[in-house]
């Protein structure tokens, strides 16, 4: 008949639904970031302190008086990973700002959702996008530099008391990854523009680490640390790998509450801004 | 149309759109953050709490700290790179591209409105922390530092025009300037710490010159110690010629290019 | 077009044009002129034909060749716009603005007093029926809004010449019918309006002036008839509805220009192909009499079937 009736038809997929639905997004989104030369030499970039702890590593187990300068220890997995933390920002605007962004300004998250999708799926997709980046930038190296550390100085690193290494680095790798990706995926949901999101972020990273800076310079207090999202990851590396802080210690459960709130609060935001349509009044 | 009421027409039309965005309130948060610390450090004053800096002290670490190394340039980078990029991403360029004006007073009338824009942000959450931080001891000898708080509104001022001259040129010449503008500020400004002529090749050397304060180095810098202070004419001089080269050179690519927008 | 003698000069001229993106060439060593009255442009999907308006609005600077307009460059020549404007493609705005706004603010740049801007506004908004809506922000128009404040903004100025990009796109049927009628009215006050369409029937229905275009060159330019007769080697067909067609058909098929005859399913139909149209019906009137044919027509003579068999070679 030339005219159909509008009621409810119920969605008979032909067949089951796969069960990691997320994955095509993921891969897709990372196929066509490694495509782009920039951003592999930003890879590169990222790996470059991990020569720099290797060299320090072969000195210093060549030389052990240079120890007494540089010294290599559980902490120098630490310091590293804290210093990692900068390349993690930087492959999260460039990998992540145009992530939800551009697919808001273009209408490409209507056609993600008209396929058996759901919003968590979309969410999982894009996250993993930035996780498996912030990972390679943080994880990846800390375990390579820790299998060349147990491979150059096994008569140190392999003994019992420093077994604790490998499972830090994971923990840690984990949460700054984790807490990095979230935040910025929540903000690029909130602009149609990646160069607003990545710009955003950066902005919203670097001005609340200064603004941590200035309480903390005002006060003398370690609980200006909280202010800050890289003051807390840094915090929980410092207390994972035994680092002493100038100042007073803060117990890694306040920054850890604090970054489980952001990411709490980041994953709100995804769930408000993740939607196929959007009603302009 | 000649290029100056071309200018100002643009300057018209980008206002609006600068003023009431989201980008600007995001913007107007960090920017005004300062105001919030200088309330709570009143705060802190008040409940007996001793801070461990002097209301002007802080004052001082704000703005050579927080809004000349960190904020400004950022904002700088947030909106000028987006001048021309905005209307190309958003394919509105061709608009403004067949009306009969010349380019460079397009580019120029955006220029405008972004430093109106950061300067309503910038200046008056300044004066207001100046205000609650420098009186947080009593206003005695409020009169004998507001010359400095005029310096620094100036210093403010140039850093919006510098900064912006020289992102809206890397806006231009660049589809993906915001990366190597933030390694420009996060890595090439810190060459700005070592010793010697270093510090003239950046942009934070001089503006860290004109202003009075000198916060304490932390990390690398305590090694190096305090850095020259450049002669504010000179400070000025190469300020303002990098503003009007910076610009000048944008004005004459944007041009000359032609900007095939995605359908 | 190669303008004959005592027309009026040419307001659009490609002169061994290319342009290319990097090793894609858009457009191929073009040579085109386009004067007042209305021109078609035509052709598939990345034939060149935004590439084409593109260079001639100015906004794209030739690889080669020359693009002018009105006598001037039309790359690098601002002052060209007071008397040209462009309607493009794209579905882009300032949302924030109202409709009234969003005019106001460009004939502003083309250098109109206040007053004179709101008046013009208003006169265009008027032209394309969006005078109620004018005090709405455009984020909130429909698309078919939407596409007729764009063309408002093209028309405010009262430009010479008029370079539309799928002018009708979006538009519902009563206002697609006002902008065709609208288009026409321009091209028979003498202006200059190229009409880029992927809508053949539309483009029809504006003009008969049309710009052929394939594979970045010009495959036909000028009257689609005058097209049509000039390809020789294509046959034409003619289609006549008799009462008896069968004894039409008896006769027609004694001629030796005709090619094939095909009888309708429907048994009052004979279609015929003929390599000499023009002695085809001069031979017809008296065995159409005999049967008794009611209607005649040539399918072939419009623009889809040129342009379809032109694009195919």
């Amino acid at each position: 008949m030339p005219i159909y009736e509008q009621t409810y038809r119920r969605y008979e997929a032909r067949g089951p639904l796969r069960r990691v639905r997320f994955w095509p997004i993921t891969r897709e989104a990372l196929r066509l970031l490694l495509e782009r030369k920039a951003f592999l030499l930003l890879l590169v970039a990222a790996w470059a302190p991990f020569l720099v702890r290797l060299i320090q590593v072969y000195v210093v187990t060549r030389f052990p008086e240079a120890g007494r300068v540089l010294p290599v220890d559980g902490r120098l997995f630490g310091q590293f990973l804290n210093g990692q933390l900068v390349f993690t920002l930087f492959l999260s605007i460039f990998g992540g700002a145009g992530l939800v962004a551009n697919d808001l300004r273009t209408g490409a998250i209507l056609v993600y959702l008209s396929r058996p999708l759901t919003r968590r799926d979309y969410v999982l997709g894009k996250l993993g996008v930035l996780l498996l980046l912030n990972l390679s930038a943080t994880l990846a190296p800390g375990f390579v530099l820790y299998g060349a550390a147990l491979g150059l100085a096994p008569d140190q690193f392999a003994a019992w008391d420093l077994a604790w290494i490998g499972p830090a680095v994971a923990l840690h790798s984990l949460v700054v990854s984790g807490v990095v990706s979230v935040v910025a995926l929540a903000v690029s949901s909130l602009s149609r523009s990646a160069r607003v999101a990545g710009l955003g972020f950066f902005g919203l990273m670097a001005g609340l680490e200064v603004a941590s800076g200035i309480v903390g310079g005002i006060f003398r207090s370690p609980g200006s640390t909280l202010l800050s999202v890289q003051a807390s990851l840094r915090a929980i590396g410092n207390a994972l790998f035994g680092i002493a802080e100038r100042g007073a210690p803060l117990h890694w459960i306040y920054p850890a509450s604090v970054l489980a709130l952001v990411a709490a609060g980041c994953l709100l935001v995804l769930r408000a801004r993740v939607r196929a349509v959007e009603v302009v009044r | 149309m000649a290029f100056w009421p071309a200018a100002r027409g643009v300057l018209g039309l980008a206002l609006e759109g600068m003023i009431w965005s989201r980008r600007s309130l995001v913007m107007a948060v960090l920017l005004g953050l300062p105001v919030l610390f200088a309330i709570v450090y009143r705060a802190a004053r008040a409940a007996s709490v001793p801070p461990q800096l002097g209301g002007f002290e802080l004052y001082g670490h704000i703005v050579a700290l927080y809004y000349v190394r960190n904020l400004l340039p950022l904002a700088a980078l947030f909106y000028a790179t987006a001048l021309v990029a905005d209307e190309v991403e958003g394919r509105t360029l061709t608009y403004l591209l067949t009306r009969p004006i010349r380019r460079g007073s397009i580019l120029v009338g955006k220029f405008v409105a972004y430093v109106a824009t950061t300067l309503c942000l910038a200046l008056p959450a300044d004066v207001l922390t100046f205000f609650l931080l420098a009186t947080a001891h009593g206003a005695s000898g409020l009169g004998s530092r507001v010359p400095d708080l005029f310096r620094d509104l100036g210093v403010i001022a140039l850093a919006l025009l510098v900064y912006g001259a020289l992102f809206t040129l890397l806006g231009v010449l660049l589809r993906r300037p915001v990366i190597p503008g933030l390694l420009f500020l996060f890595a090439w400004e810190l060459v700005a710490n070592l010793p010697g002529y270093m510090p003239r090749l950046t942009i934070t050397g001089y503006l860290r010159s004109l202003t009075r304060h000198r916060p304490p180095e932390e990390g690398l810098g305590v090694l190096l110690g305090q850095p020259e202070v450049l002669p504010a004419a000179l400070c000025l001089g190469v300020l303002i010629t990098l503003a009007l080269v910076f610009l000048g050179a944008a004005a004459w690519i944007f041009s000359r290019r032609d900007y095939v927008m995605e359908q | 077009m190669t303008a004959p003698a005592g027309a009026p000069a040419p307001t659009v001229e490609f002169v061994r044009a290319s342009r290319w993106y990097g090793q894609i060439i858009a457009l191929n060593d073009v040579t085109a002129t386009v004067g007042p009255g209305v021109t078609g442009l035509l052709g598939p999907n990345g034939a060149g034909k935004s590439t084409f308006l593109k260079l001639a609005a100015g906004q794209l600077a030739p690889s080669q060749g020359e693009v002018r307009v009105l006598g001037r460059p039309a790359w690098g020549s601002p002052e060209v716009f007071h008397r040209l404007g462009l309607c493009s493609e794209a579905d882009a705005f300032w949302d924030r603005l109202t409709g009234e706004q969003f005019l106001t603010s460009l004939l502003r740049l083309t250098g109109y007093e206040e007053a004179e801007c709101r008046r013009r506004a208003d006169q265009a908004l008027a032209q394309v029926d969006l005078l109620e809506a004018r005090g709405r922000r455009i984020g909130g128009y429909s698309k078919g809004m939407r596409q007729r404040v764009k063309l408002a903004q093209a028309l405010a100025h009262d430009p010479d010449v008029l370079l539309l990009d799928e002018p009708v796109s979006g538009m519902d049927p009563v206002n697609r019918r006002r902008v065709v009628d609208l288009v026409k009215r321009l091209g028979r006050e003498g202006k200059t309006v190229l009409v880029s369409s992927h809508i053949l029937y539309e483009v029809e229905a504006m003009t008969r002036k049309v710009l052929l275009i394939h594979n970045g060159r010009i495959l036909a330019e000028g009257d689609v008839r005058e097209i049509r007769d000039l390809m020789d080697e294509h046959p034409h067909t003619v289609a006549l509805r008799a009462r008896d067609p069968r004894v039409l058909a008896r006769v027609v098929v004694t001629s030796p220009h005709v090619l094939s005859l095909t009888f309708g399913l429907e048994g009052e139909w004979l279609t015929v192909q003929t390599a000499r149209p023009d002695e085809f019906y001069a031979s017809l009137h008296d065995p159409a009499i005999e049967a008794g044919v009611t209607e005649m027509y040539s399918p072939d003579e419009n623009l889809e079937s040129v342009f379809r068999y032109l694009v195919a070679r």
